[in-house]
């Protein structure tokens, strides 16, 4: 027999964490046939299938203070890292709806959970990555590891703010996903994953340093090689300004639409 | 007990929304149980949930002197894209239990009595199967008071007679405020009535009383 009397607040949400976690784990893994083994092999997949297409296109541009194929595995592992959070924790209220009759569970849970459990994942994939390229003779190995972990840890809220501001949009506003999935995109592009910012003209490079992954996965990529030179006017409190700010506005919004995300 | 106070609740759909419950307080005392009768739409449904903390109120309060289950009903409480076992496993941890699950396991299947379906997706069960994992997986835990939506009205005759005497097993120590239209199951299990029509409630000591007034609001 269980007794629910005498916990307080703060192990109750311990306890519905550790069951939240254990669930979107157990669906993640048992989504279909390969689920698990694509789980890791889709991120790697997506990354060796830029690196190839970039290598082939020929062209390698020189990066300044880092090998080019390198370079390009850190990027796109942080941008995914973001991505992932953002698109699935955007998904987690709906995909939880039912839980919710346990008065113990509330939206923001299954979202913040969820945001867990995928950088988990895209941690993993990180080290498995820079195991692979290292093996491959690639010089991947970070110079600062306490830096990539602080920086990787700055998306990581970053992405889960995001999720939490991203899932109240989509149920509040359903028309908002269409938009959501389609600036991601752009998105790719413009965060100097794939393009060094250093090659757009300075007009353009002006406004493109809104956009704090771009402040992000430079100073990611800093703590990975020695001698990188980073964007002009990359700046750690900006960064800090946009993580601490998209986690204070979805927590909000989550309290503030917590009976409609619930209903709805 | 549990005390409602001066509890609104409307849904807002497009066109704005009436009041559903306007303006109900009440007191259940410990270890009464009760039966919510009144049409559909008068807020029976709405008010279990209030009363289950599943939804907030517009205005006025539910106050919880007691533990209190989640509504055991047909409206949902089971992922459906997971085992019954995984459902169970899932809400044993959420209400710390995580030590007991293989005893809350075998509890729940000693009830529930649904074979090798527990280890298939709820998706997958008949709304009896549904009901009967729902009820046993609240009978494994100890709550004082327990809220049943409609969760009998789909068992059959041996579902309903181990229901009814799992609650007779707990009186004086758990009670069940139900919603139902089977008014033998009400007269079985419930003393007190609260009747719902026009977004008030009425209280009845005897929910015989309760009964019989809403058979004379049907104009029967």
């Amino acid at each position: 027999m269980t007794e629910a009397t005498s916990r307080n607040p703060w192990q109750v949400t311990a306890h519905v964490w550790h069951a939240l976690f254990l669930r979107e784990a157990m669906a993640r893994v048992t989504a279909d046939r390969i689920a698990w083994f694509w789980l890791l092999a889709e991120p790697i997949a997506h990354v060796l299938l830029l690196v190839g297409v970039r290598t082939m296109i020929g062209r390698v541009r020189i990066i300044p203070g880092a090998e080019f194929i390198p370079w390009l595995v850190v990027g796109v592992t942080s941008f995914i890292l973001f991505r992932n959070q953002m698109t699935k924790g955007m998904h987690a209220i709906s995909a939880n709806r039912a839980l919710f009759a346990y008065r113990q569970v509330h939206p923001a849970d299954t979202v913040l959970v969820r945001s867990g459990l995928e950088g988990t994942l895209s941690s993993i994939v990180m080290i498995i990555l820079v195991c692979v390229f290292t093996l491959l003779g690639q010089d991947i190995i970070p110079v600062d590891p306490m830096k990539v972990m602080g920086f990787w840890v700055l998306i990581w809220l970053f992405g889960m703010g995001t999720g939490l501001i991203s899932s109240v949009l989509v149920t509040v506003l359903p028309e908002s996903q269409k938009f959501l999935s389609m600036i991601m995109l752009p998105l790719y592009f413009l965060s100097g994953v794939m393009i060094p910012i250093q090659y757009f003209p300075h007009g353009i490079r002006e406004y493109l340093m809104y956009n704090p992954l771009v402040h992000a996965i430079e100073f990611v990529r800093s703590g990975f090689f020695e001698g990188y030179r980073m964007v002009d006017g990359v700046s750690v409190l900006y960064l800090g300004y946009w993580v601490v700010g998209a986690l204070l506005l979805g927590l909000l919004l989550q309290v503030r639409f917590k009976s409609r995300l619930m209903s709805e | 007990m549990i005390e409602v106070s001066h509890l609104y609740k409307r849904y807002h759909g497009p066109f704005g929304g009436d009041w559903v419950l306007n303006d109900i307080s009440f007191t259940i005392p410990r270890n009464v149980s009760v039966g919510i009768v009144g049409r559909n739409g008068a807020g029976k449904s709405t008010l279990l949930r209030l009363i289950g903390g599943m939804d907030t109120p517009d205005r006025g309060s539910v106050t919880r002197h007691c533990r209190v289950s989640w509504p055991i009903g047909l409206g949902g409480g089971f992922q459906g894209s997971m085992t019954g076992r995984q459902n169970v496993k899932f809400v044993a941890r959420i209400h710390g239990g995580n030590d007991r699950i293989p005893d809350l396991i075998e509890k729940v299947q000693d009830f529930a009595e649904i074979g090798k379906a527990f280890d298939q997706p709820v998706k997958t069960y008949s709304s009896g199967m549904r009901s009967r994992l729902a009820f046993g997986l609240s009978l494994a835990f100890n709550f004082d008071v327990y809220l049943s939506d409609e969760a009998t009205a789909v068992g059959d005759v041996a579902f309903k007679k181990k229901a009814t005497q799992a609650f007779r097993d707990r009186v004086g120590q758990a009670s069940i405020i139900m919603v139902s239209h089977q008014e033998g199951m009400l007269k079985d299990l419930c003393q007190a009535g609260i009747l719902l029509q026009e977004g008030q409630a009425l209280w009845f000591d005897d929910i015989k009383d309760a009964i019989n007034q809403y058979h004379e609001s049907l104009g029967k």
